[in-house]
């Protein structure tokens, strides 16, 4: 989806979405907007359709949509819902409010 | 607030109990849960609104039937197609929606054909996909159906304009169809050719320009401007104007030139379908006929003058009725063989050699008593006529007194072409007949001879009586340097 060259310290982001539901298409802006103000140039996010392969629900134990997954850096952390409460999701991913 | 939600999510907690937050907050719209066989997406309620409005929005109709076949969900546009209000639609049987066989799924995924019955008796014809789907453990048949009417209304309306097309190309005559303003919208293969070039775009007065055919027509014609005329062809009925087409390689040709409205369905005038059709041919067999028809009669009016006084004269010089009655027969005959021949050489001519057969045949030409010695030579037509005359005169008199008349008699024609092949030398030899005494007879038959030469066929005859028989020197022009217009001598009343 959107990518940018990783660094050391960069975000590695997942999203699943079923869909276009409307919390799976609140969620994808919502969580863009954030990154872009927050880590700029330091993130990727990859959007896993599970309405067309619900199998992919496995590998992260998803059984919310939308769930977002952050992957690197490590710990995992998850978060459920449409993000759109942006004080929380900063919180969840551990980013410090700029 | 804020904060308060952040400390609250900074706490370590309980991943299902945070989902169960999410779900009883309402910050999810899907579930994934284990079916039977493997994860499956449920959604909750409100998430499936984006496809909701596309369903509602497309251009087909779209159903859901529950296991049992019974329709448990229908799109706006199924209402429309049946005409009827989705209340009335659902709970109702999927088979009472057609007409004749109800469609099936198919194995291959593909639509297949069925009749829609509509509410106001009609039907209409669609096309039918249909797929049956597990969702959630029911089992469900997604439908959708499509509106071919336009597709076949489009089909035929090709299949018209093929059709159309396919006239246009085979007739021969030049067609053109004209929109209002004049100017041509199709054309025929024959009307491209007259045109030397497509003439689809202009207008018609550009691509075929126009004269009379004749005086008499000018006036029709004459009475408009090159623009009035397309105005006039695309709005006007127009018949059987002749004219001529200004290309020069059309010179010589004539067309009737005719026009009539096309309509549409609404029975409104769209312009005009325009013919040029090529009546040279026609006209030339029409003058043609005029002049045979003239020619006949001319013909019929000399026969009758002939015949007139063939009669008057054989009355005058018969001794008896029978001897009328033969003498009239075998003139009238030799009138009859020639109009044959005319007839059978469409009054084209004849070789002299074939006449002189077929009028001879009487007396024996093929046996020897008349022998043929000539150059070949065409006969005019004109000619055929008085030429059987004379010949059949001078026969009549070899086997009444001459050498027919003996057995061992024979008569001898010959002939040569003289003064530059303008004129023709017969002679008619008689000998081994009886023996001729001093100067011979000049009865009806030598006075025919002697006029008809003369005056039909512009010649002289010289009859001499010989003692060993008689020899008759014709002399006649082959061609004629005027036409005569008088009635030919032997209709003539002798002095």
């Amino acid at each position: 989806m959107t990518a940018a060259p990783m660094e050391q310290d960069g975000y590695n982001l997942r999203l699943y979405v079923a869909g276009q539901t409307p919390k799976s298409l609140a969620a994808l802006a919502n969580l863009k907007k954030l990154c872009e103000t927050h880590l700029p140039g330091r993130y990727t996010i990859e959007v896993i359709d599970l309405m067309k392969d619900p199998a992919l629900a496995q590998r992260d134990q998803i059984v919310a949509i939308p769930t977002l997954i952050r992957q690197l850096p490590e710990p995992l952390k998850r978060i459920i819902g449409d993000l759109s409460n942006a004080e929380k999701v900063l919180v969840g991913l551990d980013i410090a409010p700029s | 607030m804020a904060s308060n939600d952040a400390m609250q999510a900074a706490r370590p907690r309980n991943e299902a109990e945070e989902t169960v937050e999410a779900i009883h907050r309402g910050n999810v719209d899907a579930v994934v849960v284990q079916g039977p066989s493997g994860p499956q997406v449920i959604m909750l309620q409100g998430a499936d609104a984006p496809y909701h409005v596309l369903v509602e929005r497309m251009s087909d109709g779209a159903l859901t039937l529950d296991a049992d076949g019974c329709i448990v969900y229908v799109n706006s546009r199924l209402c429309a197609l049946t005409g009827l209000g989705a209340q009335e639609l659902v709970g109702r049987s999927f088979a009472s929606l057609f007409i004749g066989s109800v469609p099936q799924q198919r194995a291959d995924d593909t639509a297949s054909d069925a009749q829609l019955r509509r509410a106001d008796g009609g039907d209409l014809p669609v096309s039918v996909w249909m797929r049956q789907m597990a969702m959630g453990g029911v089992v469900a048949t997604l439908v959708t159906l499509t509106d071919m009417s336009i597709q076949r209304r489009a089909e035929e309306v090709a299949t018209a304009e093929r059709f159309a097309r396919s006239i246009l190309e085979q007739a021969t005559d030049a067609i053109v169809v004209l929109a209002l303003d004049g100017r041509i919208t199709h054309a025929s293969w024959v009307a491209e050719q007259l045109a030397g070039r497509s003439p689809v775009g202009h207008m018609f007065s550009e691509a075929f320009a126009l004269d009379a055919a004749s005086a008499s027509q000018q006036g029709t014609l004459a009475r408009f401007s090159r623009e009035s005329l397309d105005q006039a062809l695309a709005t006007k009925p127009f018949h059987g104007v002749e004219v001529r087409l200004r290309d020069p390689r059309m010179s010589g040709r004539s067309f009737l030139l005719s026009a009539g409205p096309l309509v549409n369905d609404a029975k409104d005038a769209v312009g005009s379908i325009v013919t040029l059709t090529d009546i040279t041919e026609r006209k030339r067999a029409e003058e043609q006929q005029t002049m045979l028809v003239a020619e006949l009669n001319h013909r019929v009016k000399n026969i009758l003058a002939i015949v007139q006084s063939v009669a008057g004269q054989t009355l005058r010089t018969a001794p008896s009725l029978p001897a009328f009655n033969k003498a009239f027969s075998g003139r009238i005959q030799a009138v009859s063989i020639a109009h044959d021949i005319l007839t059978q050489t469409r009054w084209i001519g004849i070789g002299f050699n074939e006449l002189l057969t077929t009028v001879l045949a009487p007396y024996g030409v093929g046996e020897g008593r008349i022998v043929i010695e000539g150059p070949p030579v065409l006969l005019e037509a004109r000619l055929v006529l008085p030429l059987s005359m004379v010949l059949h005169e001078l026969a009549t008199n070899a086997s009444k007194y001459g050498a027919l008349s003996a057995p061992l008699g024979q008569v001898t024609i010959s002939w040569r072409l003289r003064d530059d092949r303008q004129r023709l030398e017969l002679i008619w030899l008689e000998r081994g007949g009886p023996l001729v005494e001093g100067g011979g007879s000049r009865g009806f038959g030598t006075t025919l001879i002697d006029r008809v030469v003369r005056f039909d066929l512009d010649g002289d005859a010289v009859l001499a009586f010989e003692p060993e028989g008689i020899r008759c020197k014709l002399i006649f022009a082959l061609t004629a340097e005027t036409t005569p217009e008088h009635l030919p001598a032997s209709a003539v009343q002798p002095d």
